[in-house]
């Protein structure tokens, strides 16, 4: 049963990742380009979750939480970039 | 430790004479002659045990695993030579006390006068050959120190080189040879090196070692065609001369003969080198110095002479020739130097060396011209005086010699002919210098110099009289057991005395004496002769040489080396793909025997979007914002990789380290221009593909032949001590600080290093800003939006926190102070982005230099911490203790090492970002279009 | 798996050099950080790969090598220290020379306009 949901959520997830590139690629806008690296870090967080629990083990859980926390920071400087250039002023 | 106590006393005395600058002549004196006495007193106290046949010896363990250790011997030979250099080096610092001028700085030459007299020390007493080799050196650096002196003057700067240049190359040659040697014997040991001499003699290398090593010795003896380094090094102060020119230095290439005599002696390639060398050189010295018309300049030939002498009676093959050698090295030392410091008086009290001018003396200085008559009737060999009693030993034995066969009588003659010229040339110094009429043009009105100038020579040519008149009184216990260290064991039966009855050597004397005067009363003719012949410039010569080599050199190197970073890059790959793809089509299969596992879905995601990120990078990477959007994709696959395959702590790292690498980034990409311009020829671009995708196939290639294959770990032994030995159940993290801390304790080194050089680059670094960002548009005016200031002040402390927590588990669960110090940084970085540099400044001041140097603090420390417990450096403690409500916890010194990392990493990441954005916080920025 | 491996470490090392031959630092940073991940995997590799096997003690039954990845993690932080120092070198060339290319000059033909 479990094995079922987790390939299936799997397939999301991979379609996901999938499309976010996609939309890295094509952008056109940087804005856009910058949405889905911000939104692949999420399904990052998703992915590494998952394969966790397909596993039976939850050693790589805080590399989701680091994810989490730090994708922000990185999503952040390159937002202020955009808007400042100078990212520490 | 007594034996180690005579060069470290010397060295010390150099330090403490160097410090004496404010105090006055006298006292820099005294002081500095404190410490070679010392030294003197212990060495006369070892003499008799040394005397007895015993050899004292002392060794440190360096690097035994090399075989290099510091040892030290003394024996007879290193005796004779240890008394010399530090008795005529006590007498040279007490002259030079009235010799130096009051503007010449005096604990300069002291302090390099005792750096050269450790250096001669280390040499005579090593038990080491590379350590040998490393004092030889010094004595190279140390003379070429002294030389250059009066360095405002150019003949002394070039003399420096020349005898820098010379002898250094010989010290090269040497090390080889040295090398070799210790190759043959399998040691470095110079007492294993002395017992095989047979091994030696039949390894096909001895002849090659044997040239190198004579290459050494030859050159540092100023032998033919070296010699000429030493008229020119006669640029230095007479004291100098004195010391190192005559007694010493020159007679260290004498000393290595002696030395390896025991086992590279007793072949025909020895015997035919080294004596038709010394020959030659004391022909040409002798014959040349009676031509010099600066006394220094005859000296110095002189000296050449005689250490041609010394060489040729190395090189004739008889054990009494061996005795009569050393016999010469010490009256040599005893004559030249008295006459080195008569001439310096001379120097001194008249202000010129050139005997065209110098006449007459005798009536101005009587006392100071009867020693220095005294002292060159033995250079010339005079009865009653110790160079006659060594010069007679020395006809003896080229009698005796049987070296050219049926032609064997040409040695003698010639060595006849050379002591009739050193009778002429001593005939001239003497005639010349006192006699001769009147001093001509002078600069100074001569006079006898301070009394207590002429004291080291009263003693020294008090020695020439007291051993040329009872010799066996004397020198006999010294020279047996030198002789004794040479010759291996056995001294021959000789007896050093005044009278032989007549004998042929005693002919051979009156010989030369009287061939001395002849050609020095129709020295007229012999002037007029050598004025005919075209002169040969050594120091000309010698700088064309080095000229052209430095041309040639400077071509070569601008050859290849034309400033182009593109074309270095292309040859180092170049290179690599050579070197890494030759074994590959040596291989016959790439795929090993390992079982391969499926590609699972999870791989092939995380492929594909890893080589997506790659491939677009590549393709936009003129548009640098977007490549730098599509290289974040490949650092987040790498860390999603690193977690697919159970490296929990890689992720961790990476995943950090990719969050500042963009922040740097990001800095990088607002000072740098923010596109590449289209530059690059189609074929320039095809050649850098062909080139980058060679290399890819290559080192995939290699990576697929390593991982297809089985292998066997050293692992097991960090997974089955990690929780016995280092407490700690993440293998890892034990392995970072317990197994391998060491290497962790340079690795934040290095990272220490390279943020303090980033902070220096940063200095005073103008900067370019744009106004507006790629597309043109303005920057917002809003500098620090509200949303993002408050929400990152939340996440302050959570950061903190989780910082925290990753850096306690990090011993048992993944984690650790590499990635709980990114954590902290990245948390703070977070601020700086929100609130800007100024608020921070107001509210944190810290130094970021101080944390990182305190965090390498805290972690050495650490590590030396356990040197107090009778451990290695590092060994790592840990316990559990039972805390009531907590629970039973571990305590580890590993922890304390880790926060070191932790502490340093911060330190160097914050520095690294927050300087460059330091920079820019107080430069107002142009509001472009406001 | 292994061969997809490889695979993806050659693309890493054929776009960080291809990267690094370019004329303009910020390329040649990419570049570099590029082939830092290219080196580390690689060198990541060489205790061979394995799934669900942290080194971890208790957690499981068979273990990864845990030695290339102790030298692995430092060699990211060294990694990161180094690209630090070559962006910062490139914006003190930039400051100092007044241009961002790698020979510290730009070619006359580029000046020109012609390629």
């Amino acid at each position: 049963m479990l094995d079922t949901v987790i390939l299936i959520v799997f397939a999301m997830i991979g379609i996901s990742l999938l499309l976010n590139v996609w939309r890295l690629l094509v952008g056109p806008s940087v804005p856009d380009r910058i949405l889905a690296l911000d939104t692949m870090y999420i399904n990052s967080i998703a992915l590494i979750i998952l394969y966790g629990i397909n596993m039976g083990t939850e050693l790589y859980f805080e590399a989701a939480l680091l994810i989490a926390m730090l994708g922000f920071v990185s999503t952040v400087a390159v937002c202020k970039y955009l808007l400042r250039g100078d990212i520490i002023e | 430790m007594t034996l180690l106590w005579i060069p470290l006393l010397s060295l010390l005395g150099s330090i403490i004479s160097s410090m004496t600058g404010k105090l006055s002549r006298n006292q820099s004196t005294t002081l500095s002659l404190i410490m070679p006495i010392i030294a003197l007193f212990m060495c006369v106290n070892m003499a008799p045990a040394v005397f007895a046949g015993e050899e004292i010896r002392e060794t440190i363990s360096w690097l035994p695993l090399l075989g290099i250790n510091i040892a030290f011997r003394l024996d007879g030979l290193a005796l004779l030579f240890v008394f010399m250099i530090l008795a005529i080096g006590i007498l040279v610092i007490f002259y030079a006390r009235y010799y130096l001028s009051k503007n010449d700085s005096m604990p300069k030459l002291y302090s390099y006068l005792m750096l050269f007299m450790t250096a001669m020390l280390g040499i005579v007493m090593s038990n080491n050959v590379i350590q040998l080799w490393f004092f030889w050196e010094l004595t190279s650096i140390s003379s070429f120190l002294l030389i250059s002196y009066w360095w405002y003057k150019s003949e002394a700067r070039k003399g420096a080189l020349m005898a820098l240049t010379i002898t250094g190359g010989g010290g090269l040659a040497l090390l080889a040879g040295l090398l070799i040697l210790g190759n043959i014997v399998g040691s470095y040991n110079l007492d294993i090196i002395l017992a095989s001499k047979e091994v030696i003699q039949a390894s096909q290398w001895y002849e090659v070692s044997l040239i190198l090593i004579l290459l050494g010795a030859f050159t540092k003896s100023a032998q033919f065609p070296f010699h000429f380094w030493l008229p020119h090094a006669m640029a230095a102060p007479t004291p100098v001369s004195a010391y190192l020119h005559s007694a010493t230095m020159v007679k260290a290439g004498i000393f290595l003969l002696a030395r390896f005599y025991p086992v590279l002696a007793g072949t025909d390639l020895w015997f035919f080198i080294v004596s038709i060398t010394g020959l030659t050189t004391l022909l040409f010295g002798a014959y040349v110095a009676l031509f010099k018309h600066d006394l220094k300049g005859l000296l110095a030939y002189s000296t050449i002479s005689h250490l041609g002498l010394i060489t040729l009676l190395f090189g004739l093959n008889t054990d009494l020739a061996t005795v009569a050698a050393i016999f010469h090295i010490i009256n040599h030392a005893t004559f030249k130097a008295s006459l080195f410091m008569a001439t310096g008086i001379i120097d001194h009290e008249t202000g010129t060396r050139d005997m065209r001018k110098i006449n007459g003396m005798w009536k101005f200085m009587p006392y100071t011209a009867t020693l220095a008559m005294v002292a060159a009737a033995s250079m010339a060999g005079v009865p009653l005086l110790n160079g006659f009693l060594s010069k007679e030993m020395f006809f003896a034995e080229t009698l005796h010699q049987q070296l050219l066969g049926s032609l064997s009588w040409v040695i003698p003659v010639l060595a006849t002919v050379a002591a009739a010229f050193s009778v002429a040339y001593s005939a001239r110094f003497i005639h010349d210098v006192f006699f001769n009429g009147d001093p001509i043009d002078l600069p100074k009105q001569p006079h006898e110099p301070p009394r207590y100038m002429r004291v080291p020579i009263e003693i020294l040519v008090a020695l020439c009289l007291i051993v040329g008149i009872f010799p066996n009184f004397v020198v006999d216990d010294i020279l047996v057991s030198a002789s004794h260290a040479v010759l291996g064991g056995y001294v021959p039966e000789f007896k050093v005395a005044l009278w032989h009855g007549f004998n042929l050597p005693l002919l051979m004397s009156a010989f030369a004496v009287m061939g001395g005067i002849l050609i020095y009363t129709q020295r007229r003719y012999l002037f007029l002769f050598q004025a005919s012949l075209p002169t040969v410039n050594a120091k000309k010569s010698f700088d064309n040489a080095i000229y052209v080599l430095i041309k040639w050199s400077q071509q070569k190197i601008n050859a290849i080396e034309n400033g182009s970073l593109q074309r270095y890059l292309m040859l180092m790959f170049l290179v690599v793909l050579l070197a890494a793809g030759w074994p590959l089509f040596e291989m016959n299969k790439l795929v090993g025997a390992k079982e391969l596992t499926p590609i699972g879905l999870h791989n092939a995601l995380g492929a594909a979007l890893l080589m997506i990120g790659a491939i677009s990078t590549v393709i936009w990477y003129r548009t640098r914002m977007v490549s730098l959007l599509m290289i974040s994709v490949v650092g987040l696959m790498v860390s999603v990789a690193f977690t697919r395959f159970s490296a929990p702590d890689l992720a961790l790292t990476q995943l950090t380290v990719e969050v500042v690498t963009i922040v740097l980034l990001m800095l990088a990409l607002f000072f740098l221009p923010q596109h590449s311009p289209r530059e690059s020829s189609s074929m320039r671009i095809l050649r850098d593909l062909g080139i980058s995708s060679a290399l890819g196939i290559v080192i995939g290639s290699i990576c697929y032949a390593i991982i297809t294959r089985p292998f066997e770990s050293i692992s097991d032994f960090f997974v089955a001590n990690s929780k016995t030995g280092g407490g700690g159940t993440n293998v890892v993290n034990v392995i970072l600080v317990d197994f391998r801390g060491f290497d962790t304790l340079g690795e934040i080194c290095v990272l220490g290093i390279a943020a303090l050089g980033i902070y220096k680059l940063l200095g005073n670094l103008p900067l370019f800003m744009p106004g507006s960002d790629s597309e043109g548009r303005p920057w917002a005016k809003e500098r620090y939006p509200v949303l993002l200031a408050s929400i990152s002040q939340s996440l302050l402390p959570l950061a903190l926190l989780v910082s925290f927590y990753i850096f306690l588990r990090g011993h048992n669960l993944p984690g650790g102070g590499f990635i709980a110090g990114l954590i902290t940084a990245i948390a703070f970085i977070l601020q700086y982005i929100a609130h800007g540099s100024n608020w921070i400044a107001v509210r944190l001041t810290i130094n970021y230099r101080k944390i990182i140097g305190s965090g390498l603090a805290i972690a050495l420390f650490t590590g030396i911490g356990s040197w107090f417990f009778d451990k290695p450096f590092m060994t790592t403690w840990f316990d559990y203790f039972d805390i009531p409500f907590i629970g039973e916890i571990e305590l580890a010194s590993a922890l304390l090492f880790d926060l070191g990392v932790y502490i340093t990493v911060v330190g160097a990441t914050l520095m690294i970002l927050a300087s460059l954005g330091e920079l820019t916080a107080n430069t107002p920025k142009e509001e472009v279009n406001i | 798996m292994e061969l997809l491996y490889a695979a993806c470490v050659g693309l890493l090392v054929f776009c960080g050099v291809f990267l690094i031959l370019r004329s303009r630092t910020f390329p040649v940073v990419l570049g570099l950080t590029m082939l830092s991940y290219a080196v580390n995997l690689f060198l990541f590799a060489s205790g061979r790969l394995s799934l669900n096997s942290a080194v971890i003690l208790g957690e499981s039954t068979k273990y990864a090598d845990p030695l290339p990845q102790a030298f692995v993690l430092t060699a990211i932080v060294i990694g990161f220290a180094m690209t630090a120092f070559v962006v910062i070198l490139s914006i003190r060339g930039r400051a100092d020379l007044g241009n961002d290319h790698v020979n510290g000059h730009v070619p006359e033909n580029i000046k020109k306009g012609r390629v």
